[in-house]
C-alpha cells in the first residue's frame, strides 16, 4: 500500500483511452463524493492509515469502505503500469471491518440476514424462488446444462429469467434448473462477509455436482463473476463444472449454426458492459515462483507474474451476439470493455446508498444518450434495475433491454 | 489540532456541508503522498508516507468560493494549501494549522480559442482530458512529464513542468498566459491581458504594465505558497502529426495505430560528448518533437510494459551505450521526409548509431501513443515502485551534461554499497527546450519504499547531489524549496532568498498561504524558531 504514489490514475479510464473530457472518469465513487478517500488510491491510503494506527474505525471510515460499487475500474487503470491491488485492498478492508464487528452497514446487513434465512437477499420465501417459471417451459431433469437463475432474476427481474428459459426452449437447448438453488453468495461476499458466503458457495457446488450439471449457464453477471473468479479463489480449487454466461452460451450456439433468427428488430443500440461480466469475471491468475534481485534492490518475479487486470473478462461475446441480431446496429459509448463506467449498483451500494447508485446510473445514461442509440442493452439484472431507475430519473426516452430479452424477441 | 466549530460552520456556509470535512479519516488521507517518506526524514521525523495532518479539507466549486474560504482563513489566522490533482509532497500541509483546499470540483475547460491558440482551464482539468479535446481541433498542449493525469494549471503556475516533448513544447512555466489568481487575502488578481480594462482576454501572460509572471511563479513555482490559481490560459501548439487516435486490444497491451508522420530514433552514442553534440545539432535544425537523453536502464524501463520486458531489455543494455531518444513528427509527407533526411545527415555527422534501424530495439506501437499523451514517466515506477529526482536545473545542454558527470561518482557510492538500485550511476533525463540550446536535467533515482535503508540513502544522496550542484555552480535544483534550502542557496545566488521573502511578505503578510515548499515571512520564521 505504501507504493501508492497518489497519482490519481485510478480516477480515470486508462489515460491513453481518454477521448473527451466528458467521459474520462472511471470511478463512480470519487465522482459522487469528491474527497480523495473515495478513490482507489484514497481507500488504500485509508486502509494504510488504519493498520498503522493513525486512525481508528469510525462512522466515516465505514462509509468510505462501503460507498464503493467494487466495480474494479480503479484496478484496471492503476495496473496499466503499476503493480498495486486497489480492489483487493477495498475488499480486505471490508472483510476486516466485518471481522472487527463494524461491517457491513445496516441495509447491507439486512441483505445478509435475509440471505442466511431465506437463501436470497430480498427476504422472499425460498419456496417461491421458481414462482416465475411457467408450466409450459420444458425442463430436462438430469441435463448436462444447468440454468443458474440467481436471486435478482428469481424475485426482482423475473422477465429476464423468463426470457432466458424461453430462448433456451426456442433454440431447443435441453437444460435443468436446480431444485433448490440458493444465492451465489455475491451480496455477502461483496460486503466482506466471506465466511458466510463460503457456506453458500459450498452448498451450491454440492447441489450442482449432485445434479450432474456439466455446464452451468447464468444470465446474471453478478452470479457469473462469483462462479468464474471468486468461487475458485475462496474454495481454493477449480470448479468441477464449466461456467458460462448466457452471452457466451449464445455466441457458441450461433457459431455452431444452432440459432436461426425469425424476426428483425430495426434498432440502434449501445451496449453497457456489466462490471461483473467484464472486469470482475477475470479469474485470479495462479503463480508459483519467487522474487529475485537480478539487479540489486530490484525484485523480479521468476517466472513472470501475470496481473489480474480485468482485461480477460467477457466483452466480445455479447457484442458478437448483438451484431448478429437482424436489424440491430451497435454503436459504442466512449467508455467500454475493461474501462466501462459502472452503473453504480454493485458492492452493496444500491442497498445502502441509493442516491449515489442513482447518480451513477444517470451519468452512464447520459453517456449512452450522447451516442446515436435509442436503446441501451446490457447483460445483468442488477444493472438493469439501476439503469432503468436512471432512465426514469432523467425522464429519458431511452429504452433498456437485456440481451436475452432481445433474443427472445427475434427467435 | 481540531477545527473550531464556528469556523467549520462558516466553511459549511461557503462550500456546503458535503464539501468540507474535519473528520480525521478524511484529513489523514490528505497527509499521505508520494515522496513524503524522504521529506519526513529530511525534517528529522519518522520516515512515513504520512506527513502533518491538515486541520480540515474543503472542496470549493468556484473562484468566489475559493475567495471566501481564503478570506476566512486569513481572518482567523489559519493557513491553507491548495491542491489540484494532488500528486507529490508539495500538495500536503506542512503544519497542523493548515487546511487543504482540494480544487477537484473546479474541473472545467472554460474556453478553447483555436484561432489565437490558447485554452483556459480550471485547476482540475487534466492534461489528458484537455489534450483529448484539443486533438479534435488538430491542436496540442504541452504535457508535463509527470503524466497526463496531472493538472496543466498546477504545472504552469506552481511547478516547473518540463516534459518529454519539451524540445517542441517548452515547459509548463513558459506556456502560461492570462491568469486568475486568488491572493492570500482573498482578492483576485488578473494577470496579463486578462487584467486589461478594455477587452480583457486571456491571450497574453505579460502586462499591462510590468509583467508579474516572475512574481507569480518564479523559476519553479510557489507550490501554493502565494495564493491559489483558479484559472489559467495556456499556450497551444499545432498537433504534431496526423490527429487520428485509434487503439485496439485490451489494457495494458493496447496496439496503437501509429499516425502518419511519426518516427522514433533511438541513437547509441559512444560517450556523453557525442550525445551532447548530437542534441545541439538536432535542436539547431528544429526538427524533433521529442529529444532527450537518458540511461540504459531508464531506456529499458521506458520501452517496457512490465518487469519481464524490462529484464529482457536490461540484459541488452550494454548495446545502448549512451542513448538518445528522438521522435520526429510532421504534418505533411514533405515535412516528414525533410526532417528524416536531416536526421540521417546528423547521424552521419556525429557517428551515432540508430538502434532501431539496426534491430537492437523496437518501440511498440503504444510507445508512440504514450509519447503523445506523456505516459512515459510512469515507466520510471516499473522497477521499484518509486523514484525521485535530484538536480533539475535549467541551463545549457553542455551544463546539463556536466550535471550528469558530477552526479556519476556520487550516485555510484550508493549503488556500490547496495543502498540504491544499481543504475551504474547513470540515470538521468535531459531534454532540450524549444529547439534551442537550453535544457532541463534531472537525475531520476529509483528506490524501494518498502526497504527503509533505501529511503534513508535517497535523502543522503539528495543532500550530496544538492551540495554538488551548489559548489560546482550547476544551477538551482528544482527541489530547493522551503526556508532552510532557500536560505542556504540564496547567498550563493545573488541573495535571491531575500527578494523571494520580500515578495512573500508583500503578497502574504500573514503567511496564510502554506510556505512549507516556498518561503516564509520573517515573522513566521521567528515564530517557527520559537516553537
Amino acid at each position: 500500500m505504501e507504493r501508492c504514489i497518489r497519482c490519481s490514475l485510478c480516477k480515470w479510464i486508462p489515460q491513453v483511452q481518454i477521448k473527451s473530457s466528458d467521459y474520462a472518469s472511471i470511478c463512480p465513487s470519487i465522482d459522487e463524493y469528491n474527497f480523495h478517500n473515495y478513490s482507489g488510491s484514497g481507500r488504500m491510503i485509508t486502509a494504510l492509515a488504519l493498520i498503522t494506527g493513525k486512525i481508528q474505525v469510525d462512522e466515516k471510515l465505514i462509509e468510505i469502505a462501503y460507498a464503493c460499487p467494487e466495480c474494479g475500474g480503479c484496478d484496471v487503470s492503476c495496473k496499466y503500469l503499476n503493480n498495486l491491488e486497489p480492489l483487493e485492498v477495498i475488499q480486505e478492508l471490508r472483510e476486516t471491518l466485518v471481522k472487527k464487528g463494524y461491517g457491513p452497514l445496516p441495509r447491507q446487513k439486512l441483505y445478509v440476514e435475509n440471505t442466511l434465512k431465506m437463501n436470497n437477499p430480498y427476504g422472499e420465501p425460498a419456496n417461491e424462488r421458481k414462482k416465475w417459471l411457467p408450466k409450459d417451459i420444458k425442463l430436462t431433469p438430469g441435463a448436462e446444462i444447468g440454468y443458474f437463475v440467481g436471486c435478482t432474476s428469481s424475485y426482482r427481474r423475473q422477465e429476464l429469467a423468463l426470457a432466458t428459459v424461453r430462448v433456451f426452449n426456442k433454440i431447443g437447448v435441453e437444460f435443468q434448473i436446480l431444485k433448490d438453488e440458493v444465492c451465489c453468495g455475491s451480496p455477502l461476499y461483496r460486503v466482506g462477509e466471506v465466511e458466510k458466503a463460503k457456506k453458500l458457495m459450498v452448498e451450491n457446488i454440492e447441489k450442482i455436482v449432485k445434479s450432474k450439471i456439466k455446464i452451468l449457464v447464468t444470465s446474471c453477471a453478478g452470479c457469473y463473476a462469483m462462479f468464474k473468479a471468486e468461487y475458485p479463489k475462496i474454495i481454493g480449487k477449480d470448479l468441477p463444472f464449466k461456467i458460462l454466461h448466457t452471452s457466451e452460451f449464445l455466441e457458441q450456439l450461433l457459431k455452431e449454426g444452432k440459432i436461426k433468427f425469425k424476426k428483425e428488430i430495426p434498432m440502434t443500440i449501445t451496449y453497457h458492459d456489466p462490471c461483473h461480466l467484464g472486469r470482475g469475471s477475470e479469474p485470479y491468475p495462479k503463480w508459483e515462483g519467487e522474487y529475485s534481485e537480478i539487479i540489486p534492490l530490484i525484485e523480479f518475479p521468476i517466472p513472470p507474474k501475470a496481473k489480474r487486470q480485468g482485461t480477460h473478462g467477457v466483452y466480445d461475446a455479447p457484442r458478437n451476439v448483438l451484431k448478429q441480431i437482424p436489424g440491430i446496429k451497435l454503436v459504442e459509448m466512449e467508455r467500454i470493455r475493461e474501462y466501462a463506467y459502472c452503473c453504480g449498483a454493485g458492492g452493496g451500494v444500491k442497498a445502502q446508498f441509493p442516491e449515489f447508485a442513482l447518480n451513477s446510473a444517470k451519468r452512464r445514461i447520459e453517456e449512452a444518450l450522447s451516442t446515436d442509440a435509442t436503446s441501451l442493452v446490457s447483460c445483468c439484472p442488477f444493472c438493469k434495475t439501476n439503469l432503468v431507475d436512471g432512465i426514469e430519473a432523467l425522464e429519458s426516452d431511452m429504452e433498456f433491454y437485456d440481451l436475452i430479452e432481445l433474443m427472445d424477441k427475434v427467435l | 489540532m481540531e477545527l473550531d466549530d464556528n469556523i467549520y460552520k462558516k466553511l459549511v456556509e461557503i462550500v456546503g456541508e458535503k464539501n468540507v470535512s474535519r473528520d480525521l479519516v478524511i484529513r489523514q488521507c490528505y497527509a499521505y503522498n508520494w515522496g513524503n517518506d524522504t521529506i519526513n526524514i529530511k525534517r528529522g521525523k519518522e520516515s512515513s508516507m504520512f506527513t502533518d495532518t491538515p486541520i480540515a479539507v474543503a472542496l470549493p466549486g468556484s473562484t468566489e468560493e475559493v475567495q471566501k474560504v481564503v478570506k476566512l482563513l486569513d481572518e482567523v489566522g489559519l493557513k491553507f494549501k491548495a491542491q489540484s490533482t494532488g500528486l507529490g509532497p508539495w500538495t500536503c500541509a506542512s503544519s497542523e494549522d493548515v487546511m487543504i483546499i482540494d480544487l477537484r470540483r473546479m474541473n472545467k475547460i472554460r474556453k478553447i480559442d483555436p484561432k489565437n491558440m490558447y485554452a483556459v482551464v480550471e485547476p482540475y482539468v487534466t492534461g489528458g482530458t484537455l489534450q483529448a479535446e484539443l486533438i479534435k481541433l488538430n491542436l496540442n498542449c504541452h504535457m508535463p512529464g509527470a503524466g497526463p493525469m496531472v493538472s496543466p494549471l498546477a504545472s504552469s503556475t506552481s511547478m516547473c513542468g518540463p516534459g518529454f516533448t519539451s524540445e517542441s513544447t517548452g515547459f509548463s512555466g513558459r506556456n502560461v498566459l492570462g491568469t486568475e489568481w486568488v491572493l492570500p487575502n482573498g482578492e483576485v488578481l488578473k494577470l496579463g491581458s486578462l487584467g486589461l480594462n478594455n477587452n480583457p482576454d486571456w491571450y497574453n501572460g505579460d502586462g499591462p504594465g510590468f509583467s508579474l509572471r516572475g512574481v507569480m511563479r518564479g523559476a519553479s513555482g510557489t507550490k501554493s505558497g502565494l495564493g491559489i490559481f483558479t484559472a489559467v490560459a495556456i499556450k497551444l501548439y499545432p498537433y504534431p502529426c496526423d490527429p487520428k487516435w485509434n487503439l485496439s486490444g485490451v489494457s495494458p497491451y493496447y496496439e496503437f495505430e501509429v499516425p502518419n508522420f511519426m518516427k522514433f530514433y533511438i541513437l547509441s552514442c559512444k560517450n556523453y560528448d557525442v550525445v551532447e553534440q548530437t542534441m545541439y545539432r538536432i535542436s539547431e535544425e528544429e526538427i524533433a518533437f521529442m529529444l532527450w537523453s537518458t540511461s540504459n536502464l531508464a531506456l529499458g524501463a521506458l520501452f517496457s510494459r512490465n518487469k519481464a520486458e524490462l529484464m529482457q531489455l536490461a540484459s541488452k543494455a550494454t548495446f545502448f551505450k549512451k542513448p538518445l531518444v528522438v521522435l520526429i513528427t510532421a504534418r505533411t509527407k514533405r515535412e516528414f521526409d525533410y526532417k528524416n533526411y536531416v536526421m540521417e545527415k546528423i547521424i552521419e555527422e556525429t557517428g551515432a548509431k540508430d538502434l532501431i534501424s539496426k534491430g537492437r530495439i523496437t518501440p511498440g506501437t503504444l510507445a508512440y501513443c504514450e509519447a503523445l499523451r506523456s505516459m512515459m514517466g510512469f515507466h520510471g515506477f516499473l522497477a521499484t515502485g518509486s523514484f525521485q529526482s535530484s538536480f533539475g536545473g535549467i541551463d545549457s545542454i553542455a551544463v546539463s551534461f556536466q550535471m550528469v558527470k558530477v552526479n556519476l561518482p556520487i550516485k555510484r557510492k550508493y549503488t556500490k554499497k547496495n543502498l540504491l538500485p544499481d543504475d551504474q550511476g547513470e540515470s538521468h533525463f535531459i531534454t532540450t527546450y524549444e529547439w534551442g540550446h537550453y535544457a532541463h536535467a534531472e537525475m531520476p533515482t529509483m528506490y524501494n519504499v518498502n526497504i527503509p535503508k533505501t529511503r534513508k540513502a535517497m535523502v543522503d544522496y539528495f543532500d550530496e547531489a544538492d551540495d554538488a550542484a551548489l559548489y560546482n555552480h550547476l544551477n538551482i535544483p528544482f527541489f530547493i524549496e522551503g526556508d532552510e534550502l532557500h536560505d542556504k542557496w540564496g547567498p550563493f545566488v545573488c541573495n535571491y532568498n531575500v527578494w523571494l521573502r520580500k515578495i512573500k511578505e508583500t503578497f502574504d503578510p500573514n503567511n496564510t498561504s502554506d510556505s512549507g515548499f516556498y518561503i516564509s515571512t520573517k515573522k513566521e520564521l521567528e515564530k517557527k524558531k520559537k516553537q
